[in-house]
């Protein structure tokens, strides 16, 4: 009995240690690699808020191209208003304003398509999922409306429809609808006046925004572009010369949260290795009680 | 006669008393709430948001509850793998609260899931994320409640059919528990090994959330953290509802058990703070919990509500005490219940400006789910043998009805 | 002759009008209704191969004011139009026959150019009671309509009487009047609402398919594309005061003195399709109704025109943004104070009940029937 009773114990701590404390373990066998690299022929955009102009051209396009109803907000039905993005707007352009009135910027909201995205690694479904080109595109064949992409993404980017009965999650996708069939850019940059936000393959877009930056040094904030490493790194590039936390843009480490996440998740579920080996000293410790 | 419990009863107490149907009132309503949110969507029923997108549903009922929920597992860790024999007769109370717990916590869930059509597409392995903590949770309790659960529970349900005196059903009741007992050990191991998993899992849902979890909670010990509150949890609910039923229907006071019970679960509450205090330590956050701002206010709270029940049950003197056990135990739930609804809620810190409070009827959804938890558990446990007695209790019941055997 | 492209005075016809004046009119002609040069020279070549298309104006149920506001352009003139670039082989307002010669023009007209002439109609044609309410010669504007389109090369109904029923099928539309293009159901019908549309979409029309020999680009109610486009407010040239709010709130106010968006004096412009903001009336800068400090009233379109007050606001159907910005981090949500009642309420009532229930506790529960407790048990809690 007294023999029995220990096997249980180590069984029992050892389990309970691997399943529940392998996220804080850091020398874990990784089974895949921890980072993932922007694909090759990833596309993305460019805006440089040093050249927008805040004329929002961008804004009724996207609504027109994604087929959209303008949320009119608090203005008695004039105005396209929206306050923030939201299931009606998936494109916005917002001014920021110091307090002392002197520092402004503008900067377009929208998703910012990452490497290795939160929403994908936490969606169970794969809904959120990464199609060609590292566009990352949502299924409402597949969505249970579970909501946690709201909850990982760090940019705070999808958002669902509170109010319908068959809710659908809304995001920049990059007019995957369009794009290669009937368009060859997305709306927002085919209006854009001042080519403040263009399209292209990301590494071409790095290209042209450090070249930006070489030719006006001390210019843009920190002599760096936004999106380069910022959570695994982002395939919407953002450049301005304001502080970019300020705009919007939340300070990120160079490791993605997935990747994070995903260390946990392999080790235990790395062909539920660690549960079944529980489970089965489990079952042979209770059988010979 | 002693007053230690010796067997489970059935109570015989009438059903429909007027908390019952206070009870039930509130579940119906609730119900009904939920129709009104199915047919209109989520934002019209609830205070959610974009930014808040989590809300009373999945933070209280699912993940705060199903902690309360865990008295089945935690004590079925002590009665059968660490044989504690002592503790056989509260096993079918814990399981029971178990299965009303996470009953009602899947039912919340399902009136929260925006799109449950596509709920099927989880059988297809092609469609799943495995990389998804999410995924595991959902399926995880699935199973659990499925599988362990409904194991764990037929014994009563066994017993009546066994007892009801038709041969047949005698005959299929006893088939159905030889096959029980064979088997065992399998369904006893699923029963421990997937609370672990989900439990520990639903805190490490908010490691994908990064930064915007308040420091005070984010770590990498989350997982250890939430498993552990499961345990402690789910000790206070089996006390907490043992208390109650000892003293509504004068089971008698098994002082030996329950005082056991107070001791486990104080220990564990010194460990699991011991452990979160020396992890805000080693990750060099440990002042944030006294700038009295919201959040180290909120810390605050939750670490005294845990401290102070669990410092106070060591002392036997006080824990013998009815009255304290019960005001402790209540005061150490709202502070385990507390740390378990705060990392998705109130230390959640979405980018924008958002404010999120439950709406009304959400509050009410949610309290009725909770009712209906308590509606069933009233139910099965006048209906079925659960509930443990003393000597005492027994011979009163005997008196009443002689001639029920059951 | 003038020599200055500015405004040519309209030169008397006569046989041999000189090349380069010819040429110039062409060219201003095209021009004016934004067709490229290139365009000019087919439409040069045409004439000059004798090819004058023949075009049968219709009246039906009208004020004449498309054929009035026809006859107000410059560029090219009325003059230069019916003699250089079309024939004009039957006008009711402009011909010098009537009676039964003038009957015949117009057989002789439909016999002569069979397939080939256009059809402009002008006026709308009443339906009610098999179409007795308008007749000419005894015959009904109905049959009259459907026997010229049936030989007719293009049709193209100017005016909103013409294209939707215009005025006459105003409530309760008493005669049934129509657009032509419900009456002619299955022939292509190139419409030119406006009340009255202007002229130069007519020329517009008339000279592209001189030039090219085809109809410009049409939208899904037969209006062409380039004239009919946009709506007013998407070319309007106070539009920047609606897009900062700037609007005059009643007649004579200060706002509508200087000039300020009229969308609240009911402008029907965001819902109106038409050109009156770029090209206005009788080349007079500013005759157009909100040019004069008058809301539009959407004289084009039939959902809008003598159905909508003319000064109740119209509905705006591609909403822009304003012309502030909402801050990177604008407020979104709000505290319910009911809820916040409500879970008060309930949470407040669980903890006092709990004390209550703690407090109703003595030393230890009574146990049916009451003995003693124990004092010590093996297993004591205090082991741990």
């Amino acid at each position: 009995m007294d023999v029995n009773r220990r096997d249980v114990l180590k069984v029992l701590l050892g389990g309970t240690a691997v399943t529940a404390i392998a996220g804080s373990t850091a020398h874990v066998a990784k089974a895949e690699p921890d980072t993932i690299q922007p694909l090759d022929d990833a596309v993305g955009l460019l805006y440089d808020a040093t050249k927008c102009i805040g004329c929002r051209a961008c804004m009724p396009a996207c609504e027109n191209a994604n087929g959209l109803v303008p949320d009119r907000g608090s203005s008695h039905g004039l105005y396209m208003q929206p306050e923030a993005l939201n299931s009606q707007t998936k494109n916005l352009i917002k001014l920021h304003v110091a307090a002392d009135g002197h520092e402004r910027s503008f900067i377009k909201q929208q998703c910012m398509h990452c490497v290795d995205p939160a929403c994908v690694s936490g969606c169970p479904m794969q809904a959120l999922h990464k199609e060609p080109h590292g566009v990352v595109g949502w299924d409402p064949g597949l969505c249970i409306g579970c909501r946690y992409c709201q909850i990982a993404c760090p940019f705070n980017i999808p958002k669902f429809e509170w109010y319908r009965v068959n809710p659908k999650i809304v995001k920049c996708e990059l007019c995957r609808h369009i794009v290669g069939k009937t368009a060859s850019q997305p709306a927002c940059t085919k209006v854009c006046p001042t080519h403040a936000v263009i399209y292209g393959k990301r590494s071409d877009l790095f290209a042209e925004a450090h070249r930006r930056i070489q030719e006006k040094p001390g210019y843009y904030f920190e002599d760096r572009v936004y999106g380069e490493t910022e959570g695994g790194g982002t395939q919407c590039l953002i450049l301005a010369h304001v502080d970019y936390s300020k705009i919007g843009l939340p300070k990120m480490g160079p490791q993605s949260n997935a990747s994070r996440v995903r260390r946990v998740t392999n080790v235990i579920y790395q062909g539920f290795l660690t549960p079944v080996v529980i489970y089965g000293g489990l079952v042979a410790t209770i059988r010979d009680r | 006669m002693t007053e230690e419990w010796e067997k489970c009863i059935r109570l015989k107490e009438p059903l429909v008393t007027r908390p019952f149907k206070a009870l039930l009132g509130l579940a119906g309503f609730a119900m009904l709430l939920g129709i009104l949110r199915e047919v209109s969507g989520l934002g019209y029923v609830t205070g959610l948001n974009d930014g808040y997108a989590w809300g009373l549903f999945k933070n209280w009922n699912v993940t705060a509850l199903t902690a309360l929920g865990s008295g089945g597992y935690a004590v079925a860790v002590m009665a059968w793998i660490f044989n504690d024999r002592k503790f056989h007769p509260i096993m079918r109370t814990a399981v029971l609260t178990s299965l009303v717990g996470y009953g009602t916590g899947m039912l919340a869930l399902g009136f929260d899931v925006g799109r449950p059509w596509n709920f099927i597409h989880i059988l297809n392995p092609k469609t799943r994320n495995h990389h998804s903590v999410l995924l595991e949770v959902a399926v995880c309790m699935t199973a659990y409640v499925i599988l362990a659960l409904n194991f764990e529970n037929m014994p009563p349900f066994l017993e009546r059919m066994y007892k009801s005196g038709d041969p047949e059903r005698s005959d299929r009741a006893l088939k159905i528990f030889h096959y029980m007992q064979k088997s065992f050990p399998f369904w006893i191991a699923l029963a421990f090994v997937l609370p672990s998993m989900h439990q520990s899992s639903l805190g490490s849902l908010m490691f994908l959330a990064g930064d915007r979890v308040h420091p005070l909670w984010q770590t990498a010990r989350l997982p250890l953290l939430y498993l552990l509150m499961a345990y402690i949890l789910g000790f206070a609910c089996v006390l907490l509802v043992l208390i109650l039923c000892t003293y509504v229907w004068r089971l008698g006071w098994d002082g030996a058990i329950l005082g056991r019970l107070a001791v486990v679960m104080s220990w564990l509450t010194l460990w699991w703070l011991v452990i979160q205090f020396v992890d805000l330590a080693y990750r060099g956050v440990f002042e944030m919990a006294f700038t009295f701002d919201r959040y180290s206010i909120v810390f605050l709270l939750q670490t005294i509500l845990l401290l102070i029940p669990a410092q106070a049950l060591q002392i036997e003197s006080v824990r013998s005490k009815p009255g304290n056990l019960l005001r402790l135990t209540l005061v150490l739930i709202i502070g385990g219940l507390l740390y378990r609804f705060t990392p998705t809620s109130i230390a959640f810190i979405p980018l924008g400006n958002y404010t999120y409070f439950p709406s009304a009827i959400e509050i009410l959804m949610s309290v009725g789910f909770t009712a209906l938890a308590v509606v069933i558990f009233l139910f099965a446990v006048k209906r079925f043998a659960i509930l443990p007695a003393s000597q005492g209790k027994i011979a009163a019941e005997a008196a009443i009805r002689p001639f029920d055997t059951l | 002759m003038r020599d200055d492209l500015s405004l040519p005075v309209p030169p008397t016809v006569r046989p041999g009008l000189d090349r380069r004046t010819f040429l110039r009119v062409v060219a201003q002609a095209t021009a004016a209704i934004g067709l490229t040069s290139s365009m000019a020279a087919k439409v040069v070549a045409a004439v000059e191969k004798g090819v004058r298309p023949s075009v049968i104006w219709l009246h039906f149920q009208e004020c004449t004011g498309c054929t009035e506001t026809s006859l107000r352009t410059s560029h090219p003139g009325l003059a230069e139009v019916l003699f250089d670039l079309i024939s004009l082989d039957y006008h009711e307002t402009l011909m010098a026959a009537a009676g039964h010669q003038a009957e015949e023009a117009l057989e002789s007209a439909i016999r002569k150019n069979a397939g080939k002439f256009i059809l402009v109609v002008e006026g709308a044609v009443p339906t009610k009671e098999n179409g007795i309410y308008m007749q000419v010669a005894q015959k009904t504007g109905l049959d009259i309509v459907k026997h010229v389109a049936a030989s007719a090369g293009a049709i193209v109904a100017i005016g909103s009487c013409a294209s939707w029923g215009g005025v006459p099928s105003a409530e309760p539309n008493p005669t049934g009047a129509s657009g032509i293009n419900k009456i002619l159901e299955g022939k292509m019908v190139v419409t030119l609402p406006g009340c009255p549309a202007n002229p130069y979409i007519l020329l517009g029309t008339l000279l592209q398919f001189v030039a090219l020999g085809k109809l410009p680009e049409l939208d899904e109610l037969g209006r062409p594309k380039f004239a009919y486009g946009r709506t007013i407010h998407e070319h309007c040239p106070r539009r920047a005061h609606f897009d900062s709010g700037r609007f005059a709130e009643e007649f004579g106010d200060e706002g509508h003195r200087l000039g300020y968006c009229l969308y609240k004096l009911g402008c029907k412009g965001p819902s109106t399709h038409a050109s009156c903001s770029t090209l206005q009336f009788c080349e007079v800068v500013d005759a157009w109704p909100i040019g004069l400090g008058h809301p539009c009233f959407g004289c084009t379109e039939q959902a809008v025109a003598f159905r909508v007050p003319m000064l109740k606001p119209g509905e705006i159907v591609r909403p822009t943004p304003f012309s502030t910005y909402a801050p990177v981090a604008a407020p979104q949500g709000f505290i319910n104070p009911l809820a916040t009642a409500v879970g008060g309420l309930i949470g407040g009532a669980l903890l006092g009940a709990g004390w209550m229930a703690s407090r109703g506790m003595k030393e230890k529960p009574d146990s049916p029937p009451h003995t003693p407790p124990p004092n010590q048990n093996p297993d004591s809690p205090d082991k741990a």
